[in-house]
């Protein structure tokens, strides 16, 4: 991407105008200080020679035509740290999703379209474009093998399209299509709660990535579709499993697009932690006899740019519980304070490896300065991004969902769920 | 995006997310008061670190070596200087009440002594402040006994240059001179503090750092540094690094976004609510209303918006940059209630010609009025309401930035405003009663 020419036929945006258009009430440009704060705290900084401060520098002296072409704004993952620290409230993500929006479909990058294209392509909303007959199939299929292979689950449910259920549960594309046993724990444990849920085979999918395109349309079909399918099985509450952007998509798109929906929007560590305190996850740490060590990564989508410090409270609190106390340590800077670790935005999909190792630098360092053997994360762009960076830079972590942990602690961890396990957690198992 | 509402109670509120904001969340916490505090991200993150009381007298130029007998000598001559109305005492409270709850939390400091210390500034030039962070206690002793020492700075920081602050210490401590190594794995374009304060967190970093700073050295057994030196453990991080390098090593700060104001916001972030305090810290609180029972604080944040009722409240908004005060054509007005500010007459006398004039500008000295017990006057000289108070910069009659006064002012009034607020509602509870 970096070497690449971009094509003057990228339209121009008059970026101070809108910029000025989207400020929020109280902020203002007048008071900009150019400290910096915003670049010194992004993880982008320096990627194409570009930073936060530069941009709404470059914005206010009328750059257009620069900041209309730059691969920049595919490299800013739009996790919002930079408006979270600047004392003026200024929102840099915003313009980027404008020049995302404003890129030539063709010239933007491949990956991130094409995800999109996909996930209109069929009923399921899936950016692996797996059809809702193939997604009731597999489900259908791992089920009963859970069935009769763990005779402790032979009554396991995953019920499908059932009417009036409590609980409409998105699943990500990823379990189904690679890695289908992933699936298994969260059954087990709405089993173990007794939650009346469903899922869906229209709009069932986690993924959103034509935000990520700058697409509003796109967006706001894909969203439509999903509420459809809700408000059709009349579902109470639409659980988010443990993906952020699936929920900041939906989330922000409900009033963004003033849509109508009948049902509460929920994440799933919510009620991990609500049916803990309750007592219906009977979770502890006596398993963790070895002090193994934690730390947990709190997704942008849903803590800095959605719930803020209530959903990484509850996080803490189901971590904790079920590792030990002693075993958690948190990393620095955290909650809505925390880095992007350069998964998000569609870096993944981008194609820009280079630049995403770059910005995952950071969050590198802070995994690295915990010195913890696990990192634990509700979301699968972090779990994908935090394995490849400790990979790359030579960590000795390993990264794990909070449903597998959940499992391991109530010992009902089926052979074939242990993907993300290394040999310290297994030797605890077995 | 479904908007949740939350509502919270609490006994005070503090507004402001400064120095005076977080002291008076600490002064609360001290006195076992039930505490709030909203505000958007104040300048605590352009702070220096260095803790200053009284530095210089207002107008005259002149630095003050100890800033209690300073604060006498103001009564002479700026006798409605906020610091003036302070008892000494109990701004020494204050200032051993905030520095020990900053120890606490992991950023140690200097206690307040009787004398001011005379610090190094990011340009090598120096300045008088009474506590400063452990990181950078060791650089006023090295400078008061001239002892030889190397400045390091790094290749791609932009905003501290050792040759510049040896070049403007030379004179006063000829033993000085200056390094420039390049930072482990941070070779190319601009480089922040901040990014580098984390990167040392990381041990292997440290390892790495320790090296070069050796080399660096040469024979000099004391050096300092940009401040960077880690972000949530500065004391450890400092502490190994002199132990991998048998030096003695300091820190000075850099111009912002520096490192010790990040350190103590995020330090704040994290303790607050870990204490019991509902923190708000980024949302500008956008309406106050009182009634018979106290008040009501209007904001919102990312998830929706939020209500905090209060029986008392501190203004801690601070001036112009955090959006307590604001300039317009026809003068200054106070955001939030509209409470009168002293001002000069007219915009016209707001500036003196020349910016950098020793006796400073009048702007500078608007604010509100208070009375004895902290609380702000409406427009006929009595209380706004009898359960709000004010601390902080936002406070008239001072010139903070020429004073070097500004966590002085903060601390000191914080001090008294929450002293009062806890009078005030002792005498509603006993009435309660």
């Amino acid at each position: 991407m970096s070497d690449k020419k971009i094509p003057t036929i990228i339209p121009t945006i008059n970026f101070k105008e809108k910029a000025i258009e989207l400020l929020p009430e109280g902020a203002s440009f007048e008071a900009c200080l150019t400290c910096g704060l915003c670049s010194s705290g992004c993880p982008a900084s320096g990627i194409e020679n570009m930073d936060p401060r530069k941009f709404i520098r470059m914005a206010m002296l009328g750059m257009d035509e620069e900041l209309s072409t730059t691969p920049w704004v595919w490299c800013c993952t739009q996790c919002k740290r930079c408006q979270h620290v600047c004392p003026m409230s200024i929102d840099i993500s915003q313009l980027v999703f404008l020049a995302r929006g404003n890129w030539p479909q063709e010239e933007k990058p491949s990956g991130i379209v094409r995800s999109c294209q996909l996930i209109r392509s069929t009923d399921s909303t899936s950016a692996m474009g797996l059809p809702p007959e193939d997604f009731v199939f597999v489900v259908e299929d791992v089920l009963e093998e859970v069935r009769e292979t763990q005779p402790a689950f032979k009554n396991l449910q995953a019920p499908m399209d059932k009417k009036g259920a409590h609980f409409f549960v998105n699943q990500n594309s990823r379990e189904p299509m690679s890695e289908p046993d992933e699936m298994v724990p969260l059954w087990k444990i709405f089993d173990l709660v007794g939650a009346d849920w469903t899922y869906s085979s229209k709009g069932w999918a986690a993924e959103n990535f034509c935000m990520f395109s700058g697409d509003e349309e796109a967006w706001y079909e894909v969203i439509k579709k999903r509420v459809e399918a809700v408000n059709e099985l009349g579902c109470k509450v639409w659980l988010n499993t443990e993906c952020g952007h699936s929920y900041y998509t939906m989330w922000n798109a409900l009033n963004r697009f003033g849509m109508e929906a009948d049902f509460k929007l929920e994440s799933l560590i919510t009620y991990y932690a609500e049916w803990i305190r309750e007592g219906k996850l009977p979770v502890n740490s006596k398993w963790n006899t070895k002090n193994i060590k934690f730390t947990v990564q709190d997704p942008c989508m849903i803590v800095r740019k959605a719930y803020g410090e209530s959903i990484a409270d509850d996080m803490r609190f189901v971590v904790k519980t079920l590792i030990g106390e002693e075993n958690f340590i948190d990393m620095q800077p955290n909650r809505s304070a925390n880095y992007c670790c350069g998964g998000g935005g569609g870096f993944l999909q981008a194609g820009m490896t280079d630049h995403r190792r770059t910005y995952g630098k950071r969050k590198f360092d802070q995994i690295a300065a915990t010195g913890a053997a696990y990192v634990l994360t509700p979301c699968h762009n972090c779990h994908s991004q935090m394995e490849d960076i400790g990979h790359h830079y030579g960590g000795n972590y390993g990264v794990v969902h909070f449903w597998t942990l959940i499992c391991l602690s109530l010992g009902i961890l089926g052979e074939n769920e242990r993907t993300y396990l290394g040999p310290d957690l297994l030797a605890l198992i077995d | 995006m479904r908007e949740e509402a939350r509502h919270f109670e609490t006994e005070l509120a503090v507004i402001g997310s400064g120095i005076a904001g977080f002291a008076a969340s600490i002064f609360a916490l001290n006195r076992k008061i039930d505490t709030a505090q909203v505000g958007n991200t104040g300048a605590v993150a352009y702070t220096t670190g260095y803790l200053d009381l009284l530095g210089s007298i207002e107008g005259s130029g002149v630095a003050v070596d100890n800033p209690w007998d300073g604060i006498e000598q103001l009564k002479k001559t700026h006798p409605d200087h906020p610091l003036c109305q302070v008892p000494a005492g109990d701004i020494r409270k204050g200032f051993e009440q905030f520095t020990a709850f900053l120890g606490e939390c992991g950023i140690a400091y200097s206690a307040p002594h009787d004398s001011n210390l005379t610090a190094l500034t990011p340009a090598g030039t120096l300045k008088k402040t009474l506590c400063v962070p452990a990181t950078m206690a060791a650089g006023p002793k090295a400078f008061a006994a001239k002892t030889p020492c190397v400045i390091i700075d790094f290749k791609g920081l932009k905003g501290f240059s050792a040759r510049q602050v040896v070049a403007n210490l030379q004179d006063k401590w000829p033993s000085l001179s200056a390094e420039r190594i390049t930072f482990p794995a941070m070779d190319k374009g601009e480089i922040y503090p901040e990014v580098m304060a984390r990167a040392l967190e990381v041990p292997a970093t440290r390892q790495e750092l320790a090296v070069l700073l050796k080399q660096a050295a040469g024979d000099a057994k004391v050096i300092g540094l940009p401040a960077l030196l880690g972000m949530h453990e500065p004391d450890k991080v400092r502490t190994e690094l002199e132990q991998l390098t048998g030096l003695q090593i300091f820190e000075i700060p850099t111009m912002p976004p520096s490192v010790p104001g990040i350190r103590l916001r995020e330090m704040f972030e994290q303790v607050f609510p870990q204490k019991g305090i509902t923190l708000i810290p980024q949302q500008k609180v956008v309406s106050l209303d009182f009634d018979a029972g106290g008040a009501l604080l209007t904001l919102s944040d990312n998830y929706g918006p939020i209500t905090i009722r209060c029986k008392a409240v501190i203004l801690a908004t601070g001036r112009f940059l955090s959006g307590g005060l604001e300039a317009h054509i026809t003068g200054i007005t106070e955001s939030l209630l509209d409470l009168p500010v002293t001002q000069p007459e007219n915009r016209t006398d707001w500036y003196l010609d020349s910016y950098t004039d020793r006796r400073g500008h009048a702007i500078h000295k608007a604010g509100i009025e208070v009375d004895v017990s902290y609380r702000p006057l409406d427009k006929n000289g009595t209380p706004y309401n009898e359960c709000l108070f004010a601390a902080g910069i936002i406070l008239a009659h001072q010139d903070w930035i020429r004073g070097r006064s500004g966590a002085g002012i903060a601390i000191a009034t914080a001090y008294k405003a929450v002293e009062a607020a806890e009078k005030f509602l002792h005498a509603a509870h006993a009435l309660h009663k």
